[in-house]
């Protein structure tokens, strides 16, 4: 995996288990403050954030840091990742040639006793030459040898065809969605709000190639709860599934009954104002509502702007910019204030 | 008209007098951090802390609801729809709190009816306890306002002319009887499955007198109730949304509404206790394999025109239609799991 590019880590949302978001008072921040990491001076290099805790990876000594409700720490990880259901972490083993053990945490145990269940996972197979680290498999739930992943629920560890390449992989509530070394995405699980983007509302039970995204190249992938996106390497936002809170920025019912007849888009330049656009709609006159998208829709950020990264929480959706502007958009974006709430993952600015 | 401070004791009164009282027996699928904030909830509120036992019961709310929302409804685990019961109960109980005007009762009406449609039933049913004391406090003056263009009271008369009566052959007919004995009944058509119309049985329910559209919007115009909005469930624009019955009535009732809208197999009865009194379970209902528990009663509300597409039950069923004349076809037996369909018909003009 490329090296994170060192900078800030900024937080917002719920935080009534203390999870150490921006200042830590309050039980929502409503706007990205400095991330309180516990340790001062720790280099987190990621951040998984679940409901009510958040996992923070440092560089150097591999410390997995926990906040919120569960609350601890333990060495030697250099992945984590963070659900309701269960802490999942990546820890390399205490001498050379040791191999690599995936573990499965209950999130109160605090990482301390034993995991629920633990197995060694075969490394990435290194390529030489340049661009070797690129073809490395993402973080979790992706396992590096990207022969598997891990899913919140039993069996925890779930195999994936070798022909599929997998660069990344992320997890909604009830599917999956993963991009490959070619940049072609494919889905699978449950598609009852269309988050699979095949067209239909059917479940898939093996991964599908998205066929709507054929010829493009994408660079990105993120799920929500019941939504979907992917970035292309023009920094085109395709997105797609359940909009019921606007997290595809199409128009929804309740804004629609509320006066309002388009979705907005919030975000905050490098400075920190805010800029707020509109998107969708024409002349003024009430788009009909969307409540469900099956396949991809091209989303278009204000001021044309191309996307490089891409992040879900169950129910709302961000997208950082080239030029390192974050937008949002879903649930919380309601007439009556904007409030962030459950932010699942931490953008770095 | 009693004030605001009456029904803060009226709901009071429903309530445990401890916060160690008010407590959810939950199994190990409720998550530790829920359970915490399930606790804080019932801390805030028997401090007085209101707004922050809100804020608190939003959260558990927002949770809960994405529980409610993962996999195939009958899959959701019981716990959580009991879990999204407390914290309407809370909800609607801390926006009662002195002083209250009439749009925070019709809140907290609105918010018990999202706890008995979705959620489960919970300290001896003490949402339907709860609505019943919110109905008796809502002031006179919340009712919508009459349409001016509205049909004097009476039924809506079914206009005939325009509903084409299917032609069918004597062969084919239903057989149509007055009060069979149950032996009868279960000789002929229960055990071999044969559809027939039964006259008489419901001639002497209440509903047959006293139901009117002013009649249903008195008892239960304030109650949220899900409505289909389409011609039939199996077309692209239809949808499911949740409206009050005033609502409804006027949008989709009177009024020569241009869009078909439907409250469709809703356990009305179950929600609104009021409306139960009106019918009777007939005795056939007792002949039937289950048990007494496993009767469920459902209820179809609509305007003339809808539909629902051919389809199969899994239950038997004893169909009572209260006003207009309604077609139903059957599929020709021997065909397919052919169960039975008794008609109890007492058409009312």
């Amino acid at each position: 995996m490329a090296e994170e590019r060192r900078g800030a880590w900024f937080g917002f949302g719920f935080c009534g288990f203390g999870q150490a978001l921006g200042s830590g008072r309050g039980r929502q921040v409503h706007s990205p403050e400095p991330l309180r990491a516990p340790g001062a001076g720790l280099d987190v290099c990621r951040v998984s954030a679940s409901w009510s805790y958040t996992a923070f990876v440092t560089r150097g000594g591999g410390q997995v840091e926990l906040s919120g409700f569960t609350v601890g720490a333990a060495g030697g990880c250099r992945d984590a990742w963070a659900s309701e259901e269960l802490l999942v972490v990546l820890r390399t083993g205490p001498g050379p040639g040791a191999g690599t053990e995936l573990q499965a945490w209950a999130p109160g145990s605090a990482l301390r006793g034993e995991p629920l269940w633990a197995q060694t996972v075969p490394e990435a197979e290194r390529e030489d030459g340049p661009g070797g680290d690129e073809t490395q498999a993402g973080p979790l739930p992706l396992l590096p040898c990207a022969r598997a992943y891990v899913s919140p629920r039993p069996p925890f560890y779930r195999p994936l065809a070798p022909t599929l390449r997998a660069r990344r992989l992320e997890l909604g509530a009830e599917h999956a969605l993963l991009l490959d070394a070619a940049g072609q995405v494919f889905s699978w699980g449950g598609g009852r709000h269309g988050q699979l983007g095949h067209g239909t509302l059917e479940a898939e039970p093996e991964p599908r190639l998205l066929q709507a995204l054929q010829g493009l190249t994408m660079a990105e992938v993120a799920a929500g709860g019941w939504h979907s996106l992917c970035v292309s390497e023009a920094g085109d936002i395709y997105i797609w599934g359940w909009n019921e809170s606007g997290q595809l920025a199409l128009p929804t019912k309740s804004l629609a009954e509320d006066g309002k007849t388009t979705a907005e888009a919030s975000g905050l330049n490098e400075d920190g104002s805010e800029v707020k656009r509109v998107a969708g709609g024409e002349d003024g006159a009430p788009a009909p509502f969307i409540a469900v998208q099956p396949f991809p829709a091209l989303l278009d950020l204000p001021l044309g702007s191309d996307a490089v990264k891409a992040s879900c929480g169950s129910r709302h959706t961000a997208v950082v910019t080239r030029t390192g502007e974050l937008y949002t958009w879903g649930w919380g974006e309601k007439p009556q204030g904007p409030v962030e709430r459950m932010a699942k993952q931490l953008i770095s600015l | 008209m009693a004030g605001p401070d009456a029904l803060w004791e009226a709901l009071w009164a429903l309530l445990p007098r401890t916060k160690e009282e008010l407590k959810l027996e939950l199994g190990e699928k409720v998550e530790g951090s829920v359970v915490m904030l399930l606790q804080e909830a019932a801390e805030l509120f028997y401090g007085d802390k209101r707004q922050e036992c809100l804020q608190t019961c939003e959260a558990l709310l927002d949770y809960s609801w994405e529980k409610l929302n993962t996999g195939p409804w009958q899959h959701v685990d019981k716990d959580w729809r009991r879990v999204f019961s407390f914290s309407c109960l809370l909800k609607a109980v801390c926006l009662c709190a002195p002083p209250g005007d009439a749009a925070s009762v019709a809140a907290a009406l609105k918010a018990c009816d999202m706890g008995l449609l979705m959620g489960a039933a919970i300290l001896g049913d003490i949402l339907l306890k709860v609505t019943a004391v919110l109905q008796k406090h809502l002031p006179s003056g919340k009712r919508p306002a009459p349409d001016p263009s509205q049909e004097p009271l009476g039924i809506k008369k079914a206009r005939n002319d325009h509903v084409p009566i299917p032609d069918v052959t004597s062969e084919r007919t239903v057989p149509r009887l007055h009060c069979p004995s149950l032996q009868y009944f279960r000789e002929h058509f229960l055990d071999p499955g044969r559809p027939v119309i039964l006259e008489g049985v419901a001639d002497h329910w209440p509903c047959m007198r006293k139901w009117s559209l002013e009649y249903i919007q008195e008892i239960a115009g304030c109650r949220t109730v899900p409505v289909e909005v389409g011609s039939r469930y199996t077309d692209e624009e239809w949808s499911q949304t949740l409206m009050t019955v005033d609502e409804f009535i006027s949008k989709y009732v009177r009024n020569e509404p241009k869009d078909i809208g439907y409250l469709a197999q809703h356990q009305l009865f179950d929600q609104i206790p009021e409306l139960k009194q009106d019918i009777s379970i007939p005795d056939y209902c007792c002949l039937g394999s289950g048990e007494e528990e496993e009767i469920t009663i459902n209820a179809w509300f609509g305007p003339q025109g809808t539909i629902s597409p051919l389809h199969q039950d899994p239950q038997q069923n004893f169909l009572a239609q209260v006003g207009a004349a309604q077609n139903i076809g059957l599929p020709p037996p021997p065909g397919p799991a052919t169960r039975g369909l008794a008609a109890l018909c007492t058409f009312k003009h």
